[in-house]
């Protein structure tokens, strides 16, 4: 069942067999796969529970419901980058664009040389993004409902010579309202909310929502169970308490807050890495000025891509804007700003990502638990890649008849030509002046690897200091992506709900059996069969 | 939010939204209550910035203009927000971004305007109500 906190009488105290910090594409997985092999599962949720009901095409309600700190988290540093993240049942997959990416090879072979993670190994990694596939309904996005703005841009490219196409999507019968990152109105996008938690659910396991854990406890090197509130949802203060009696522990609350727990709770901290090696995917956004309507914003969002810089660490992926987020984007105010929303329809708008090479940030304990401080500096090559991220996308806008492209970069807010395009090209930029970033994708703050002296948690995601203790969230992925990192994390997690299978039931793991991978394959192929019949 | 910040959001809202045609006007009150909400719900951080950024766009105008923000006539007081918006110094950029990020994203996610620009936020709620897609 889901608890939510108006159904509460007094402090829970209970027991279970696992218990789960968190309830996105980390914990949810997990929680499903443990509650059907059997066991007593309990997801804790410090965010609400909203149903496609709630989800009212209203960004900024969205932004006070389901975000954290209603979306303003910001990294310290320069450039400010604003780090969006859920806060809800699903976690972020309920508010994100629902792009299905695998590990790119590359980086998967850079995770088996320098961190030491060759039991991660590819064939068992494809068999879990298979199965995930396909229980998400994971398929590219539908040309007829990406809406003319993606169309447009990815169409351009193609004429220009880049590679692209529609992106992979965890989307059944999507109709492209446009504003996934504001919770799905029609239940088509396959978040964990509407998919892992139900089955969870239904395999009987208990999702406690509003519920914010502050303490891990650990006996004798093992963990015992967690303890913290129950938040009262209007004002956010402590109501009950709440603990867990449970022999394995599983952290997924995300890159921002597990390393904050783990910091608070002074555990896992002989490494050092706790908090270290964070990396986000700065993201810009171009907007251009059009001849004609777009449509806008219907269509998905993040539906079309041009990979054709991905080896330099650039992706280009779709973004559709609705009123009240252009509103907030467009860099003048006053008059200027009002007759520019009055072409809000001429207005098409695409997206970069930058994959880190030369950037750093940490994540540190702030005043409170809940309120981790992130440091982040982009490094000068990663800014000269969001520089030409720009251009490109500028390049592309123009060829497609652009009359105007706004970029977010101070001294160039205002493209009209291939002469501003030259001058941008020639500029060093100074990274003060870039403003409005976003970043989507903290990972990387307790990395999975090889070695306990420079990483938290080993490749079967238990952490190497305490032992029963998991993480499974995008802070375990040990070096920046590349691409949108919800199914890999949701691929780990499946993974490691293995590991923890087999520790409950036999008490060993090992990372390197190899009947593990045979045993995986037997078991997807009896889902796969038992689905058919059904 | 004290009560000091809602008069100024109150007198700031009708600069920062300058009428056009075709758009409904700012509604201050509801800006105010937007404000209110959406500080409230995020960080202790930002709440203080967007107050202070309050106090510091009231004294630029003070320093440079030597007559309030308020009592500036609209098309000057335009002229002063434009001009920090584009000032090549970007810590005074910021001073009207920040404010004008929750100032226009509480004028916008109005229904009705929405609807106006396209968004027709009332119609496609009901469309999507009755799909409801099933797994």
């Amino acid at each position: 069942m889901i608890v939510k906190p108006g159904e509460l009488t007094g402090n829970i105290r209970r027991e279970a067999d696992v218990a789960i910090i968190g309830s996105g594409a980390g914990g949810g997985p997990i929680a499903k796969e443990l509650a059907e092999a059997g066991y007593s599962v309990v997801v804790l949720e410090e965010g609400g529970y909203f149903t496609r009901e709630d989800f009212d095409f209203r960004p900024g309600q969205a932004f006070m419901r389901l975000y954290r700190d209603a979306g303003q988290t910001a990294t310290v540093g320069l450039p400010v980058i604003i780090v969006p993240q859920g806060k809800t049942v699903g976690g972020t997959t309920t508010v994100n664009s629902g792009t299905c990416l695998r590990v790119p090879r590359h980086v998967l072979k850079r995770w088996h040389l320098e961190c030491g993670l060759r039991d991660l190994e590819e064939d068992e990694l494809n068999l879990l993004y298979a199965a995930l596939e396909e229980y998400l309904f994971v398929k590219r996005a539908d040309p007829e409902v990406v809406g003319e703005n993606n169309l447009l841009f990815l169409r351009t490219a193609e004429k220009l010579g880049y590679s692209g196409g529609f992106l992979p999507r965890n989307a059944k019968d999507c109709e492209g309202y446009g504003v996934c990152a504001y919770g799905c109105p029609s239940g088509a996008k396959q978040s964990v909310d509407v998919s892992f938690i139900p089955d969870a659910v239904r395999a009987g396991a208990d999702v406690y929502t509003r519920c914010r854990v502050e303490r891990i406890v650990v006996r004798g090197g093992k963990v015992t169970g967690v303890r913290g509130h129950f938040l009262d949802p209007r004002s956010g203060r402590r109501t009950f308490r709440m603990g867990v009696d449970a022999p394995v522990v599983v952290l997924a609350g995300g890159a921002f807050q597990t390393p904050s727990l783990l910091l608070h709770n002074r555990i896992c901290l002989s490494s050092g890495r706790v908090g270290e090696n964070l990396s986000i995917h700065p993201c810009g956004a171009t907007m251009a000025l059009m001849d004609e309507p777009l449509g806008n914003p219907r269509g998905i969002p993040q539906s079309a891509y041009v990979d054709d810089f991905a080896p330099e660490g650039i992706m280009l992926e779709g973004v559709t804007l609705p009123p009240a987020i252009m509103a907030m984007t467009l860099p003048w105010g006053g008059r200027r700003h009002a007759e520019a929303m009055c072409m809000y329809s001429r207005i098409g708008t695409f997206g970069s990502m930058i994959s880190e090479h030369d950037s750093s940030g940490r994540v540190v304990a702030g005043p409170s638990a809940r309120q981790p401080l992130a440091f982040y500096n982009m490094g000068r090559g990663d800014v000269e890649r969001l520089k030409r991220s720009v251009l490109l996308m500028a390049e592309v806008w123009f060829a497609a008849g652009a009359r105007r492209v706004y970029t977010p970069l101070e001294g160039f807010k205002e493209l009209a030509g291939a002469r501003d395009l030259g001058r941008l090209a020639r500029t060093r930029l100074r990274r003060a002046g870039i403003y409005g970033l976003s970043a989507y994708h903290p990972m990387g703050t307790c990395a999975m690897g090889g070695d306990p002296h420079n990483s938290v948690v080993r490749s079967s995601g238990e952490t190497w200091e305490v032992e029963n203790l998991f993480i499974c969230d995008a802070s375990v992925l040990p070096t920046s992506l590349g691409v949108n990192p919800q199914l890999t994390i949701m691929a780990l997690a499946v993974r490691a709900a293995g590991f923890i299978d087999d520790r409950l039931s036999e008490g060993s793991i090992d990372t390197r059996n190899a009947s593990r991978l045979d045993r995986l394959r037997n078991r997807l192929r009896r889902e796969k069969e038992s689905t058919i019949v059904q | 939010m004290r009560a000091y910040f809602a008069r100024r959001l109150r007198l700031l809202a009708p600069i920062f939204i300058e009428p056009v045609e075709g758009l409904p006007p700012a509604d201050p009150e509801g800006v105010v209550e937007f404000n209110r909400e959406f500080l409230r719900a995020g960080t202790p951080a930002f709440r203080l910035l967007y107050y202070a950024m309050i106090l510091v766009l009231q004294a630029l105008c003070l320093a440079t203009r030597g007559k309030s923000l308020y009592s500036l006539p609209p098309d000057e007081a335009d002229r002063f927000i434009q001009s920090l918006y584009s000032h090549r110094v970007s810590a005074l950029g910021a001073v009207p971004a920040v404010l004008g990020t929750v100032i226009y994203m509480s004028h916008y996610n109005r229904d009705d305007l929405q609807a106006l620009l396209g968004f027709d936020v009332a119609a496609m709620r009901e469309e999507a109500a009755q799909r409801g897609v099933q797994r």
